[in-house]
């Protein structure tokens, strides 16, 4: 029965019968052995999947364990250090402003002293400049002063050209 | 009458901590995936071992499962990964002739109460003869026909457990086959010995 089969898969494998080949092959596999687990195979198998499965669940156990511990821990410290904390931190502000306070304040006045007088020059300067008179006489004495510098540097020089021609 | 549960209800009862349903699971798919595993490695402890591995990882994926999918293409699939894995660790002498004709001689005596002796010798032989030339064509032809032939997946089952197109496959299961006909045939079992052999036989 066996060789008839080999046979008819040879021969449609040889014509190319694609769906007779498979199915004729497909018979003969059913004559080649399988290799059974032994009998415990199962048993063992399962108890794998308990094992790993109770493993699992202690990890998962440990870790919420921890993680409930961690919180608590956390909140018990914020408890009772709270007042502790809070009571230093008071102190250290108000340490802070009683020293540094004033002196911020004085700083303050003496820039607010030092903006008030440019405010003043400043303000001078524009009522100087809005007016077209005053800046006639301001453009008129810087005119004059500097016509006074240009004769100064030509007597300044001629005398030390006729210095050096002596 | 009970009915029989289907795999992907096996598998969810599993998934929700059913001892019982994972056995059952178990039981329908230690046979083939130990017989895949074989094919792969030839040592039947070593076999075990991986298919057991197989397993543990299925159980452990359950919760990835899809229960759309055919459960049997999902499990060959990790049982193919773990296989895959251990392969790339560990390089593996093929098997001996001598094991798998030893192999062939005993599934021979699996249904000896319905045949003939001569039968039975022919059948042996052949049985033997093919396992052999199973072991000897490329592994990746290997796991086709084991999947096609022994465990009965369909083409496109295959072509999902290994991540191929069904093209792909079919001309997997074309090579494969030429290639056992061709070791058959060196080994006297082609068309032109088929008389010799049965004269032989009787």
């Amino acid at each position: 029965m066996e060789r008839k089969q080999l046979d008819a898969w040879l021969k449609a494998e040889q014509g190319g019968e694609e769906d007779a080949a498979d199915a004729a092959l497909a018979h003969l596999f059913t004559a080649v052995p399988k290799v059974p687990p032994r009998s415990v195979f199962v048993e063992q198998a399962v108890i794998n999947a308990w094992r790993w499965r109770a493993r699992r669940r202690r990890l998962l156990a440990v870790g919420w364990t921890a993680a409930a511990a961690l919180v608590i821990a956390g909140a018990v410290i914020a408890i009772v250090a709270s007042p502790l904390i809070g009571r230093s931190t008071v102190k250290a502000i108000a340490y802070l402003s009683g020293h540094t306070v004033p002196w911020l304040i004085a700083y303050a006045s003496v820039a607010l002293h030092g903006w008030l007088t440019l405010g003043h020059v400043g303000a001078v300067i524009a009522a100087a400049l809005v007016t077209p008179a005053r800046v006639a006489a301001v453009v008129g004495v810087e005119l004059l002063g500097i016509l006074a510098f240009y004769a100064l540097h030509r007597i300044a020089s001629a005398e030390r050209l006729g210095d050096a021609q002596v | 009458m009970a009915v029989q549960r289907s795999d992907a209800e096996l598998a969810r009862d599993a998934r929700s901590g059913s001892e019982a349903a994972y056995r059952e699971l178990v039981a329908r798919f230690a046979a083939p995936a130990v017989n895949f595993t074989y094919r792969f490695v030839h040592d039947r402890a070593l076999a075990e071992d991986l298919a057991q591995e197989g397993f543990l990882r299925v159980y452990q994926r359950l919760n990835s499962y899809d229960p759309e999918r055919k459960f049997s293409s999902w499990f060959f699939q990790v049982l193919r990964n773990v296989t895959i894995d251990y392969l790339r660790v560990n390089r593996l002498p093929t098997a001996s002739l001598d094991e798998l004709q030893e192999e062939g001689h005993q599934a021979a005596a699996v249904d000896r109460e319905s045949a003939s002796p001569e039968e039975l010798a022919g059948r042996g032989e052949l049985a033997s003869a093919i396992g052999a030339a199973l072991s000897r064509i490329r592994p990746e032809y290997r796991e086709v026909v084991v999947l096609r032939y022994q465990e009965g997946l369909t083409q496109p089952e295959i072509a999902e457990i290994l991540g191929l197109p069904a093209g792909t496959v079919k001309t997997y299961l074309h090579r494969a086959r030429k290639e056992l006909a061709d070791i058959l045939a060196v080994q006297g079992w082609g068309p032109a010995s088929a008389e010799a052999t049965a004269r032989k036989t009787v």
